[in-house]
């Protein structure tokens, strides 16, 4: 399977999701509430945009951390082009991992995915559980931090020249993570919407 | 005894997600521990070589050397037609490494595809030159260009560098005159050999193997098309 066919199983979602939990999120949804009754409320909207987004940038950090290891073997993934080439910022054994533990970026990318999904699961069950306001702002703080990682990341391209794909597909998603949370922050701060 | 039970309804939704994120994370780790095994970067044989980095000298001026031309990852044990990588960390002030200078000239040449008396994958030896923390261990660039064209005017280990023994180097040398290579490489002294498969991976080291020296363990371990 060519690489670009994986990226699209990544990226098509991470879109859809990030469409989801936008504002205009209704214009998808409403043809799918009778299908997913769980969409007719807008904590259901973007519970359920969240948990696409998270689900596919968990996929694709897994895919990262994936292409990583298959480039230390000697193996190449995505170096068809010069300019889109993430084997060359993938495959660079000092850009993949984090500059302070040593850990690798696609390790990181899944278990903050791995989060992110954990708060969703939580506020699908229990909408009013106690600590939902706390598991809200703790989505809010990671994607927000996860903001700075991006811009590290993308100097990382800038100075290597190339572009990852594969990374940016992580990166949507984790801004339309950002976007997601901080409607959800909204609706809960309204407490009717909230309780719909 | 009487025993108060103290129940929490909210742990089931913590519990139950929690599981699922456990079980989500693990079979992602292990899909990929099942399906690839990584190489670590480092300078134990059998590691991916790390970068070498700085200006090279290679006979007409310094310019910037970059180390992962040298190798293609898609070679496969065996091919004749990869090129294999000799590097010799050393300073130009290092006794011993003039010494050694000689021989290590000699093998860059034996191991040469112009050469028709070796049979083997072409080697491409390298030097890297540092400057030991050492009184009487400076070193300049004009004393690395000295040391490997054998020109006059410059100290190399208390004679002047053209009366080294061997003849012209032919082969690169690299500035790590600021050792930023000996300690990513973890040179504890020198001279300090490596030989590196054409897929980067380190095949042998001088340090792992202090009773073999480097033309031997090209004789061992390069391939030849008459083997």
């Amino acid at each position: 399977m060519s690489s670009n066919l994986i990226l699209a199983i990544y990226l098509i979602p991470t879109l859809i999701g990030f469409f989801i939990v936008s504002p205009w999120g209704n214009l998808l949804t409403s043809s799918l509430k009778q299908r997913f009754p769980s969409l007719e409320t807008t904590r259901g909207q973007l519970l359920g945009g969240l948990k696409l987004i998270s689900l596919a940038g968990f996929a694709v950090s897994a895919q990262t951390l994936w292409i990583s290891s298959k480039i230390s073997e000697g193996g190449s993934f995505c170096s068809t082009n010069e300019t889109f080439s993430c084997d060359d910022l993938l495959g660079n054994s000092e850009l993949n991992v984090d500059p302070i533990f040593g850990l690798s970026w696609g390790l990181i990318g899944m278990a903050v995915n791995a989060l992110l999904l954990f708060i969703v699961f939580v506020l699908q069950q229990e909408r009013n559980h106690p600590l939902a306001e706390r598991l809200i702002n703790m989505g809010l703080l990671t994607t927000g931090v996860g903001i700075l990682v991006i811009g590290l990341l993308v100097s990382y391209e800038i100075q290597e020249q190339r572009i990852c794909l594969y990374c940016t597909t992580a990166h949507i998603a984790n801004i339309a993570a950002l976007v997601g949370f901080f409607r959800l922050k909204k609706v809960y701060d309204n407490n009717s919407e909230w309780n719909k | 005894m009487n025993l108060d039970m103290i129940e929490d309804e909210n742990a089931g939704a913590v519990g139950s997600a929690l599981i699922k994120v456990i079980s989500l994370f693990f079979i992602g780790i292990m899909i990929i521990a099942f399906t690839a095994n990584p190489i670590s970067v480092g300078t134990s044989e059998g590691q991916r070589a790390p970068d070498v980095e700085g200006k090279f000298y290679n006979g007409s001026g310094w310019s910037e050397f970059n180390f992962g031309s040298y190798f293609n990852t898609s070679w496969e044990e065996g091919d004749i037609n990869g090129q294999w990588v000799a590097i010799e960390f050393m300073d130009t002030d290092c006794p011993y490494c003039v010494k050694s200078a000689e021989e290590y000239g000699e093998y860059a040449d034996y191991f040469s595809v112009n050469n028709p008396n070796w049979d083997g994958a072409h080697v491409n030896f390298m030097a890297s030159a540092t400057e030991l923390s050492i009184q009487g261990h400076d070193s300049t660039r004009s004393e690395i260009e000295a040391f490997r064209d054998k020109s006059a005017g410059e100290d190399c280990a208390g004679s002047d560098c053209s009366s080294r023994p061997g003849p012209v180097h032919n082969f690169p040398y690299i500035d790590d005159l600021d050792q930023d290579n000996m300690a990513e490489w973890g040179i504890p002294g020198t001279p300090n050999y490596f030989l590196i498969q054409p897929d980067g991976i380190i095949a042998w080291s001088s340090s792992e193997n202090t009773n073999e020296e480097i033309s031997d363990a090209i004789f061992r371990l390069v391939p030849r098309a008459g083997a």
